[in-house]
């Protein structure tokens, strides 16, 4: 062994150790007596089936606490809400059932869905009768992994969706891997899924500076967290905690993964009521968010909802100079609601003769509106040619040459035809 | 020929020419014609599915050559299976009829196919696919590379019945994510490894072990797959096909093929100083010979040994015909092009477009550029392997071809073209690979814990493995519990571990003559000297001149020149020995060999006029040291051998065994001459004697010291009979150096230290 260790050493280039290594303590398997204390100091116990032992914490929380400014007991009132999100990410869905959810976070090894990433934490929440239950599930080594899935699985038996952050690409392929690594092949349906990151983008992306999980709860569901451990740290602590045993490395984690699991209930409260209608939406400051708001309603089918808070915008006093300004109108152009839509150009233009930079996007649609609908060649004309002055003024900081000089062509062209046009029209 | 257009209607036309031609003939030191060769076929199997008949009758294969025949009937029994064949004897029907085959008996089969490169790839699934579509079969073919789009990437997966890699991809993409891949690895029935001899040295000892990683987890997942592996000749295809998938294995090596008549022509520039054995430049001579072939309209690939000479005969070619021809139907060819570039040149000599190539031995893998008419190797490529399938290159099944060797000075090409019996009667080389090399054995031992657990009683190439699980363990790589290993890192292993030695690192070159434009890359072991500040870099025969290596972000920043010379730079070399393994004792020699760490720092750079190639300057290279821990082997003069001349005379006779070794060891060793490097020292620091080192250019060492540790006897014999047959008078380049380098006795030096050390 030590000459292997010399030889090793020599190739790498590292000093040979002076002393031999004191060997870690490594955590025995078949000890069936008490735990550490430090497990039952945070309600940790052993649980076995018949795949063998492992580790799990259990919290029952009572439906009216509240996690954030949400209730979290107010979900078996609004899960049935939650459908368009399930059939938008699943194909189509049956009935969201509040108590057929299971809430999933797992921590993990490693990055990355490889088949040596190992979730040694997996937490899942529920709804039972009175409480929400919040379970978390350890392995004291990857040795228990196949008691934990067993037990994962036997609890999955009457869920329908998985609701998670990030789950559908991440916790759940993770989990997948580990059941083919353990010799299981999918039988029956996989389970849909309930990811909340996706919404979450589509609401926070522009206006939040990031959509980590802990972000978007401070920011938009009122949780604090105190002394919370990153879950970048998760797998440095469980490594530690391998080589020495010591439970306390892991209370961290264990707080962690817990708080994520009643944010996912949270945030599935803040969706729901969003798509009842009944989200808050005066607390909604900035108008991008309102804007990102209205056209996710409107994407999850929620017509009138949506219809008042575009409404709200267009009559906003930056409408027509703001990035959803060209969205929004090209929605009521489709709506073929010009009296909506003009207005939002004219400012639009504007603003863009000013800039250093200019979008020539709002001009070009002017000049199609008076060349086409309203008849006013000359108004069309002036705008192409604008139009054509601006992509001038911008190409010069423009990146991707074959783009820019096919916005020119087509430019060119639609002068040339509305100058044809206008010289007809005077014969 | 005809008068008008000066073309020759055939190579037998214009080898005619050649004939007469008196002041060329006199530098032909021998001409061996290989008589045509006709077919030898064999009945198409009964077995062979009707389908497949029925496409194949409609290609015009009605039989097979014997060597196709051979190969099926050894797959149908069961054996992993190589094939030994030429280019261009269709080989690819060896693999492909038996797979095909069995996807048509059975749906749920399925083959993975390796190629050493993406565009070998390609050219496969083209194939097949014309083949399924021929058959109307349903038989789904895809390269799964970096190129693959992500949205086809899942229907692969689930759906490809043919899935065509590479073994980087492999390593990095398939098997640590075999999760992904239940369906091919439960079913998979056929491994495919084509360009067998590509997987020597490093790259296949990498290669090895992928393939270990590869079968370990089709026993997870309950398949046990038959190997069908394609070589070019090399001398022990069945020991290194053993070797590199560790299986017993089938050889079939009965060509039956035809191949039109071949001529192989050894060409001797001639000596321009008798005194001095200076020969004129084989770079002028490869180039006069290939503008004499491309202006009759002979279609010729011209192979250099190094990037740079490549780029100066493609900018001597095209200058030469440049009215004849026009300098785009000549091109270049080599790594550091870009892949679009490379498809274009490819495409050109296929249709013919492309009249004429220069290529580094990037053109000597199976990629598919039709046959040429006529080779021209500048300067022996090393090995008679390589030589042989760069030669390949030239050569229709019905028409004569013709291969021109022309020397260059170096003692190994002088010893070959005045020993063509050496060369004719000596069997290619072997492939070698050292898959158990420490630290590539314990990287990939990593990935594959990663993959899978490791259970006590595995096993995973020669070393103990138990010692290694529990090295990694005490590293906090791997955790044990009970009789298990298990991954246990943040890391993901293999992104930090290159198949391809250093081509992870590749530095880009961009010029900036007019705006910033990538034009190519150089690997980081040719950085230093290759695009050091002030180098010539030379790109589809441009000159650039390099203004700033940015080496920690590995860049080079080059404007477009005009100048008359190129640039050489040169290595301090400093060698430390750290432990000694194996030692003996023969007269008055004593070798050892063991691990050594190598200090390499480059110091200078020279300029060279082109064309006189004379000295016209010089600059100094400011870069940082490498260092190396690898396995060397050395041998030392006793005290009394050197105490017989003085330490000048030593240093001279060192220096000039060293220059003869450094050229004949590559041969003993089928390796790239750069993968194995000498130092000789008058006062060795480890021995204090004079000394001659050999060292593996790889961490850890590929075996190659080891090797010529063993053949010590032979390797010194070689030397003496080489520097005993050279004509020159006290040395020249073609055995000890220039009398320049060595001195005016250098020749008898190093011959007296030769027959000394028998003593």
């Amino acid at each position: 062994m030590s000459g292997l260790r010399d030889r090793l050493n020599r190739l790498r280039g590292t000093p040979e150790p002076a002393a031999p290594r004191s060997e870690p303590p490594a955590p025995t398997q078949t000890e069936r007596p008490a735990l550490p204390a430090g497990f039952g100091a945070i309600g940790v116990g052993l649980e076995e089936n018949e795949a063998g032992p492992f580790l799990l914490r259990r919290i029952a929380y009572p439906l009216p606490y509240h996690h954030g400014k949400h209730e979290l007991g107010e979900l078996l009132a609004r899960a049935g809400s939650l459908l368009p999100i399930a059939e938008r990410q699943n194909g189509s869905s049956g009935p969201i059932d509040p108590y057929r959810l299971l809430f999933l976070d797992t921590e993990t090894t490693g990055l990355g869905v490889g088949a040596g990433n190992v979730p040694f934490m997996v937490g899942f929440g529920y709804y039972a009768a009175s409480a929400f239950i919040v379970e978390q599930a350890l392995i004291r080594h990857p040795g228990e992994e196949r008691a934990m899935l067993t037990y994962l699985l036997d609890r999955m038996k009457d869920k329908t969706h998985i609701v998670s952050y990030n789950g559908r690409t991440f916790d759940w392929p993770v989990l997948a891997n580990r059941f083919i690594l353990n010799g299981w092949r999918k039988s029956g349906q996989s389970p849909g899924h309930l990811d909340f990151l996706h919404p979450s983008r589509a609401l926070w992306r522009k206006t939040l500076p990031s959509c980590r999980l802990g972000t978007v709860e401070e920011a938009r569901l009122g949780v604090r967290r105190e002394d919370d451990v990153p879950g970048s740290l998760a797998p440095t602590l469980y490594f530690q905690f391998l080589s020495d045993g010591h439970p306390e490395h892991l209370h961290g984690v264990y707080a962690h993964n817990e708080k994520d699991i009643l944010t996912l209930a949270s945030l599935a409260v803040h969706f729901g009521r969003l798509l009842d209608g009944e989200g808050d939406e005066e607390a909604i400051l900035e108008s991008e968010e309102l804007f990102r708001t209205a056209a996710w309603l409107e994407q999850h089918g929620l017509t009138e909802v949506a219809e008042r808070l575009f409404e709200r915008l267009a009559e906003r006093e930056e409408a027509g100079e703001a990035g959803w300004s060209l969205p929004l109108a090209a929605r009521y152009k489709k709506a073929g609601r010009f009296e909506r839509a003009l207005p939002l150009w004219r400012k639009f233009a504007e603003t863009a003769e000013g800039a250093a930079a200019p979008a020539v996007e709002a001009h070009i649609e002017l000049a199609m509106h008076y060349e086409h609908r309203d008849k006013q060649l000359l108004t069309a004309l002036t705008y192409a040619e604008r139009a054509l002055e601006l992509a001038v003024r911008r190409g010069i900081l423009a990146r991707d040459k074959v783009k820019r000089d096919a916005e020119r062509a087509a430019l060119q062209h639609r002068i040339a035809r509305l100058r044809d046009k206008v010289s007809r029209e005077r014969k | 020929m005809n008068p008008y257009t000066q073309k020759a209607e055939s190579v037998d036309e214009w080898l005619e020419l050649l004939r007469s031609k008196r002041e060329l003939m006199d530098n032909v030191t021998f001409w061996h014609t290989e008589p045509a060769k006709p077919a030898r076929t064999a009945e198409l199997p009964v077995t062979v599915h009707p389908k497949l008949a029925g496409a194949l009758g409609s290609k015009g294969i009605t039989q097979l050559y014997t060597h196709q025949a051979a190969s099926f009937r050894e797959v149908s029994a069961g054996r992993h299976v190589v094939t030994v064949t030429p280019t261009a004897s269709g080989k690819t029907l060896c693999y492909n009829l038996p797979v095909v085959q069995r996807l048509l008996e059975d749906d749920s089969a399925r083959a993975l196919y390796l190629f050493p490169t993406k565009a070998l790839a390609q050219d496969q699934v083209a194939e097949l696919q014309e083949l399924a579509n021929l058959m109307e079969a349903d038989i789904k073919t895809h390269t799964y590379d970096g190129d693959t789009p992500p949205t086809v990437r899942q229907a692969i997966r689930n759906a490809g019945h043919i899935v065509v890699t590479n073994p980087d991809m492999l390593h990095s993409a398939i098997l640590p994510h075999h999760t992904k891949w239940v369906k091919l690895f439960e079913n998979i029935k056929y491994i495919v490894i084509d360009e067998l001899h590509a997987y020597r040295g490093v790259f296949g000892s990498h290669v090895a072990n992928v393939i270990r990683r590869l079968k370990r987890i089709c026993r997870f997942y309950g398949s046990d797959p038959q190997f069908l592996c394609a070589s070019a000749t090399i001398r022990n295809p069945r020991e290194h096909a053993e070797r590199l998938i560790g299986e017993t294995v089938s050889l079939v090596d009965d060509n039956g093929a035809p191949t039109g008549e071949k001529h192989m022509v050894f060409y001797n520039p001639p000596v321009v100083n008798k005194q001095l054995g200076i020969r004129r430049s084989s770079v002028l001579e490869s180039q006069k010979l290939a503008a004499l072939l491309l202006k009759s309209g002979i279609q010729t690939i011209v192979f250099a040994r190094s990037r740079v000479r490549v780029e100066i005969l493609l900018t001597y070619l095209q200058e030469t015909v440049k009215h004849e021809l026009g300098s785009k139907t000549i091109r270049g060819y080599r790594g550091g092009y870009l892949p679009k570039l490379r498809r274009e040149i490819e495409r050109g000599l296929r249709s013919g477009e492309i009249r004429g190539v220069v290529s580094t031995n990037a053109l000597e893998l199976g990629i598919d550029i039709g046959q040429l008419q006529a080779c021209v190797l500048n300067g022996y490529p090393g090995t008679i392997a390589s030589t042989w399938q760069q030669s390949g290159r030239a050569g229709r099944r019905q028409t004569s071809s013709v291969t021109f060797l022309v020397a260059s000075s170096n003692p190994l090409d002088q010893y070959l073209i005045q020993n063509p019996d050496y060369f004719l009667g000596r069997p290619p080389e072997e492939a070698r690979i050292h898959p158990d090399n420490l630290l590539i054995l314990l990287d990939h031992l990593k990935c594959a814990a990663y993959e899978l657990p490791f259970e006590e009683g595995d096993t995973f190439g020669g070393e103990k493995l138990t010692d290694l699980l529990e090295f990694l363990a005490e590293e906090k790589v791997l955790h044990k519990v009970g009789t298990r290993w298990y991954w246990m890192e943040q890391a993901f292993p293999a992104h930090n571990i290159s198949l391809r030695s250093a081509a992870q690192e590749n530095f880009v070159i961009i010029d900036q003559t007019e705006g910033h434009r990538v034009i190519g890359e150089v690997d980081r072991f040719s950085a230093p000297t290759l695009i050091h500040e002030e180098a010539i870099y030379l790109h589809e025969g441009v000159q650039y001149q390099v203004e700033k290596l940015d080496y920690p972000e590995k860049k080079a920043y080059v404007r477009e020149v005009n100048v008359d010379y190129f640039t050489d730079a040169s290595m301090a070399v400093e060698l430390k020995v750290l432990h000694v393994d194996l030692e003996a004792t023969t007269g008055a020699l004593h070798r050892q060999f063991g691990e050594v760490t190598v200090m390499a720092k480059p110091t200078i750079f020279k300029k060279i006029r082109l064309r006189t190639h004379e000295n016209i300057g010089s600059g100094p290279i400011h870069l940082p040291e490498e260092i190396l821990h690898t396995s060397g082997y050395w041998f030392s003069f006793s005290e009394e051998e050197s105490a017989k001349r003085s330490a000048n005379d030593m240093q001279m006779a060192l220096l000039g065994l060293a220059n003869v070794l450094i050229h004949l060891a590559p041969l003993h060793l089928m390796c790239d001459p750069l993968d194995i490097r000498v130092v000789p020292q008058v006062k060795a620091t480890h021995t204090k004697q004079p000394t001659i080192y050999f060292y593996d250019r790889y961490p850890g060492g590929i075996g190659l010291s080891q090797r010529l540790y063993e053949k010590h006897g032979e390797l010194l014999e070689e030397a003496e009979r080489l520097i005993r047959g050279c004509g020159c008078l006290s040395g020249c380049p073609a055995c000890v150096g220039p009398i320049e380098e060595v001195g005016l006795l250098g020749k008898e030096l190093a011959m007296s230290l030769l027959q000394g050390m028998k003593a």
